[in-house]
């Protein structure tokens, strides 16, 4: 019943380390087990969970907001420059030949961005625009994730239950294998007007590289249009929807017709089109 | 030749998190947004330095860091503000539900710690990154991360502990020496 060993000492630098997954092996398994016998030091590793809870609520919600225009302005317009053009530019003598230059590549980099301009001075919280904008950002954000795509595993029965009980609508794990697509998990994201969830869904084509779509769930504002709407943003389209008080939007860099099927799959399973289709039998 | 579209794809695709770093860095919206525009310019202007196999997030962070050091180095009033208007900015810059104490604590506790310990916190701790990336981004070596990261704990919990709930101005302990080791 007792152990061999003497009560394990540990660094702050090692619980520390222990919570960011960064422990040697060896040392985790004895910090594990320390942490069941000491109830000091597990009260410890609550309080810093705590903060790095905090500070995660404190920063994340950065992600949600929508662009400065004039960050896309720097993306999309930026252009190299040799030295003497600078100069020239510095003296405005370039303005003139900058505007006749400009490609059809530019106009149409142009109006991407006047498109992405409008969205974002749209994306104020309660627009539909705002909120599928905010599911396109979290898609953008989230899916080139190699380390940390997911917050919590598909495999996780709690999964289900821990996103309905946070955004508040029932949030139905949406089986989308028939179209070719496996659920990796979920997570909870902060939204300007509440919170929401992210399933990420991956494709299963052997050989194909793979892809990813994800479903944003969140509680609709009042006056948000119900119909199912598509739209397109760079590569990225976009179909989202308003049904039975929650709102979904499927995001991902497919063709059109393959991200429609999913959002039909989706669509006939979720919980109200299920409760419509008991009620009619 | 400019930057191709399909990187400047990538970088918009990167923007939030660049804001959420920069945020982090610099409290005041407007001028965490500058460091962003100034790290998305630092990286159009040496986008064949990019090598594609990398992640270009971490690639970024980086660029932002560094560019962040320049201005502190360049002129320390553009982003430094008296620690007694942190709190005020960090409040002005977002409405947020939740306990407004515990909150305006976390920011005072956030501002207490030096830029060293911040970055390496936030990078592990809300960025996500493996103390291998962070060291990557901070151009520091990974056990210094880790040194950091646990230095930063204990300094921001000794602050939470020591603070009064309403968030008075006037000093506050920086640290109290028995949170040092419980065993």
């Amino acid at each position: 019943m007792s152990t061999t060993t003497p009560p394990a000492d540990f660094s702050d630098t090692e619980l520390s380390a222990w919570l960011d997954g960064e422990l040697e092996p060896e040392r985790r398994a004895t910090l594990d087990a320390a942490l069941r016998e000491q109830p000091e030091l597990a009260a410890r590793a609550r309080l810093w969970v705590a903060d790095r809870e905090a500070l995660r609520a404190r920063l994340d919600p950065v992600l949600g907001e929508p662009l400065p225009p004039r960050l896309l302005q720097t993306v999309w317009h930026h252009r190299a420059r040799p030295p003497w053009a600078r100069a020239a530019m510095a003296a405005g003598l370039l303005v003139a030949g900058a505007l006749a230059g400009a490609g059809s590549m530019w106009q149409w980099q142009d109006q991407r961005v006047s498109s992405a301009l409008a969205t974002a001075q749209n994306a104020s919280a309660g627009t539909p625009a705002g909120w599928v904008q905010r599911a396109a950002l979290a898609h953008s954000v989230y899916v080139p994730e190699p380390r940390h795509p997911i917050e919590v595993k598909a495999q996780e029965e709690h999964l289900a239950r821990w996103l309905t009980r946070r955004i508040d609508i029932p949030v139905k794990l949406f089986d989308l294998r028939q179209e070719g697509f496996e659920l990796m998990g979920g997570r909870l994201l902060p939204d300007a007007t509440g919170k929401s969830a992210q399933l990420m869904y991956e494709s299963v084509d052997a050989g194909q590289p793979k892809k990813r779509v994800t479903v944003y769930l969140r509680k609709p504002d009042a006056a948000a249009p119900t119909a199912f709407s598509y739209r397109q943003q760079g590569e990225l389209g976009q179909f989202y929807w308003v049904e039975a008080g929650a709102g979904y939007a499927l995001v991902g860099a497919l063709p059109k017709e393959r991200l429609l099927a999913l959002a039909q799959a989706i669509y006939k399973q979720q919980p109200a089109a299920v409760a419509a289709s008991a009620a009619a039998r | 030749m400019s930057a191709p579209p399909a990187f400047r794809q990538q970088l918009l695709a990167s923007i939030p998190r660049l804001r959420r770093y920069a945020r982090s860095l610099v409290f005041d919206t407007h001028a965490a947004d500058d460091l962003v525009q100034n790290a998305l310019e630092r990286a159009l202007g040496h986008w064949r330095q990019f090598d594609p196999r990398r992640d270009i997030v971490l690639w970024l962070l980086s660029i932002a860091h560094n560019a962040h050091l320049d201005a502190l180095r360049r002129d320390r009033r553009i982003d430094v503000l008296p620690p007694e208007r942190v709190t005020e900015a960090l409040d002005a810059q977002q409405p947020m539900g939740g306990d407004t104490g515990l909150r305006m604590d976390l920011s005072a506790a956030l501002e207490r710690l030096t830029l060293d310990q911040r970055s390496a916190l936030v990078l592990v701790l809300v960025e996500q990154l493996s103390y291998a990336e962070a060291a990557e981004v901070l151009q520091v070596p990974a056990g210094t991360v880790m040194s950091r990261v646990s230095r930063a704990r204990v300094v921001m919990r000794a602050w939470l502990d020591g603070s009064p709930n309403a968030s008075g101005a006037g000093p506050r302990p920086a640290a109290r020496p028995d949170l040092r080791r419980v065993v």
